[in-house]
């Protein structure tokens, strides 16, 4: 303990250059793990955290509730599948608002039946329950869609006032509004005057009991060709964009990560060599290799610490801020995670050095000889 | 053959760490600028080639082409504000397209845009009901002469020719007449019907020695700011995401490329630290501080073009793996050079910091003295 933490301090710049650069790459991980849960929430959060436990698409809608349009036989066709319980229209539009002096795009969303379709994670106020009333998307609050306020949707002008906040109920990356059915029609009425209504978007469905969600979307596929019925998982998973986000950043976390234990593994790996002299000295006049191992280990954790926890104190401020139009959050579960996998592999790392620091011969003292590279 | 190149060549094992590193940190330079011109492109990439300089937007729309929506009287207006030289109309429609010879759930996403004025690597318009297709539809089993069933209604769209490279929001397009375009919407989008001479946007073409800046402030007058005109880089530029992913991007290249400082610093000030003994009997035989720091930059140059040339392989192999449609990747030579460019700066001056080392290296230290 006491030579590694002496030599630690009598070379603190070597040390904290690499306990910086460990903190760099943990900090890029940790950043992009989080801007990843952000993007997928925010694409997609209104699809996890709505209470329909089955929605069905059109087939021609390609797992997008943006590109779905259920036309009037299909819907039928649905409601008619043995094991449908409860069955009722959503629909989607993606709107220019006016809200806290400016304008901005905004998705709203309207169900016809609160037990299919409604946001699930109500945070203040209440649902909607009278034309021109929705629930908002809580972490939009501060660009003017908080609780209380009214925005405009444009054109048209219809107005329409937030009587609840909902979390993590974003679409598209936009700011989310949930309201009725009718509402929905009224605005799309309002802002196309050459529309013909709007068809719905999806159905969502709740299972008769005693028939699984499984069980629903095989029976509502083969009976219907032209809907195709996901249990709410899969409906997220299948967004088209998801797994192409998940994808991508996979293979980035995966090359950051070999780059934590390659930079510790050389730095300790040269450190040693360059020590050889002094260990191979210490070796003779009787420290066990044991002793050098262990002061080797404290090293590698002392660096590996400081650097997690650096990149945990730069991450945590950033990790509460938006970035452009995204909300982030911290990530504990993430953290946990990459500061356990990293600490491993960042000691493991340092078998190559143990390795050298085992085959140090005592008598090479006599001879001034060590290890070699 | 410099000292330096035969340490390389004699004991590459010492390098081999330092060189597996900037190996991974320039294949992922490559794979975020990969990632991030793959996003790019899908998005924008039907708007870049466009031969317009402006795009006018119902003010409305918030430069949003699906949300906006422009009346055959508003045209007649931009039309009418001096320097115009002509307007064409466009138009876009997302929705699913079924190929003949797929299985019936096995359908290929499509935007479907109505033009008027046709881009670069667009032929003029075809005929109603025909379109061109972007190629990476070939994938999804679309071929010249099929007629796809586009949306629940399953409108008929004949294919008649290949364009390339023209993708919308990330999906293969069909260039199309705007009235067929308006047509298809109509069919498939009851809340989308347009007017029959109304369209989502104007492309204007300037008069020659009008500045399309000038022009876009002037037609931003028309019908008391009815309408948002942008010229074409503003209007990429607005289209959603992309200054957010150039930006979220830079910055993790930019933290990449200072990590790579920091490790090549970091290897080279304790390989000088080793080699310090070794300096000290140089010096004293006569090579100057900027003959030992040259051979260090050699050294730096020479790992840092092998970790690129490995890196930059890695990348273009996952390129080549990639199945079409799958991660947005676009792996381009001038973002490629312009990452490497950037490594090798990173690198030499990492290197630059053994500099101090060097110079204080003092040749007397060799008589008598090991370090």
């Amino acid at each position: 303990m006491f030579l590694a933490l002496n030599e630690i301090r009598r070379a603190l710049v070597r040390f904290s250059l690499l306990a910086v650069t460990i903190g760099l790459l943990v900090f890029l991980i940790l950043f992009q793990q989080t801007l990843q849960s952000g993007l997928i929430t925010s694409f997609v959060g209104a699809i996890q955290h709505q209470s329909a436990p089955v929605l069905v698409y059109s087939v021609d809608g390609l797992r997008n509730l943006e590109g779905s349009v259920i036309l009037p036989d299909v819907e039928k066709d649905i409601r008619a599948v043995d094991g449908v319980g409860v069955a009722g229209r959503i629909g989607q539009g993606t709107f220019s608002v006016h809200a806290g002096g400016k304008t901005t795009s905004a998705a709203i969303i309207g169900f016809e039946d609160p037990r299919v379709g409604a946001p699930t994670t109500l945070a203040s106020g209440r649902m909607p329950d009278a034309e021109g009333e929705v629930v908002a998307l809580e972490s939009a609050a501060d660009q003017g869609f908080g609780l209380g306020e009214m925005v405009r949707v444009e054109p048209g002008g219809t107005e329409l006032r937030i009587v609840g906040q909902a979390s993590e109920i974003g679409l598209h990356a936009s700011p989310t509004l949930f309201t009725t059915y009718g509402t929905l029609e009224h605005v799309v009425a309002a802002s196309n005057p050459q529309a013909r209504g709007i068809a719905p978007a999806a159905i969502g469905v709740i299972p008769r009991d005693g028939v699984s969600d499984a069980q629903v979307v095989e029976r509502i596929d083969s009976a219907v060709p032209d809907a195709e019925a996901l249990t709410r998982a899969d409906a997220v998973a299948s967004t088209p964009g998801v797994a192409q986000i998940q994808q991508s950043f996979r293979l980035i976390f995966l090359l950051y990560g070999l780059v934590v234990p390659l930079v510790t593994g050389l730095f300790f790996l040269i450190l040693t060599l360059q020590k050889a002299q002094s260990l191979t000295l210490l070796r003779a006049v009787g420290a066990t290799a044991g002793a050098l191992i262990w002061s080797l280990l404290i090293q590698v954790v002392v660096v590996m610490v400081v650097g997690i926890g650096l990149a945990v104190a730069m991450y945590t401020p950033l990790a509460s801020r938006r970035l452009g139009g995204l909300p982030l959050r911290f990530q504990t579960g993430a953290v946990v995670f990459w500061a356990v996998a990293l600490f491993v592999l960042g000691v493991l790392s340092a078998l190559v050095s143990m390795r050298r620091v085992l085959r140090i011969e005592p008598i090479e003292a006599t001879t001034g000889a060590g290890v070699t590279a | 053959m410099s000292l330096e190149i035969l340490e390389l060549r004699r004991r590459p094992g010492r390098f081999a760490t330092a060189t597996a590193i900037l190996t991974l940190l320039a294949a992922l330079l490559m794979l975020l600028g990969g990632l991030l011109d793959g996003l790019i492109a899908g998005s924008t990439a039907a708007f870049r080639a466009q031969r317009a300089d402006l795009v006018v937007y119902s003010s409305a729309a918030e430069q949003s082409l699906p949300r906006s929506r422009v009346t055959e009287a508003t045209r007649s207006a931009v039309e009418a504000v001096p320097g115009v030289a002509d307007t064409a109309a466009l138009g876009v429609v997302q929705l699913g397209a079924r190929v003949p010879g797929n299985a019936p759930r096995d359908l290929a996403p499509v935007a479907l845009l109505g033009y008027e004025l046709a881009p670069r690597g667009v032929p003029a318009p075809p005929a109603d009901g025909s379109a061109y297709a972007d190629r990476t539809l070939e994938a999804d089993g679309v071929r010249v002469g099929q007629t796809l069933q586009v949306g629940p209604a399953r409108s008929p769209v004949r294919i008649v020719g290949w364009v390339d490279g023209l993708t919308y929001a990330g999906q293969g397009t069909l260039w199309t007449t705007v009235d067929t375009w308006r047509s298809v919407t109509a069919a498939n989008r009851p809340d989308a019907v347009l007017g029959p001479a109304d369209s989502q946007a104007l492309l204007v073409r300037a008069e020659p020695g009008v500045a399309p800046e000038v022009l876009a402030a002037r037609i931003a007058h028309v019908n008391d700011g009815a309408v948002d005109a942008l010229t074409l880089d503003a209007a990429i530029e607005a289209i959603p995401g992309v200054s957010e992913q150039n930006s979220t991007f830079g910055q993790i290249i930019g933290v990449t490329l200072v990590i790579a400082v920091v490790v090549v610093a970091l290897f080279f000030a304790l390989l000088t630290i080793e080699r310090l003994p070794l300096y000290g009997v140089l010096k004293a035989v006569g090579a100057t501080s900027g003959r030992l720091f040259r051979g260090v930059l050699l050294q730096v140059v020479i790992i840092t073009a092998i970790a690129s040339l490995i890196g930059t392989s890695i990348a273009v192999a996952i390129d080549l793996a990639l199945p079409p449609g799958s991660i947005p990747f676009d792996l381009r030579p001038s973002r490629a050079l312009w990452n490497l460019a950037f490594l090798f700066l990173a690198a030499v001056l990492g290197g630059a910091f053994s500099l101090r080392r060097v110079l204080r290296i003092d040749p007397a230290s060799a008589i008598g003295s090991t370090s």
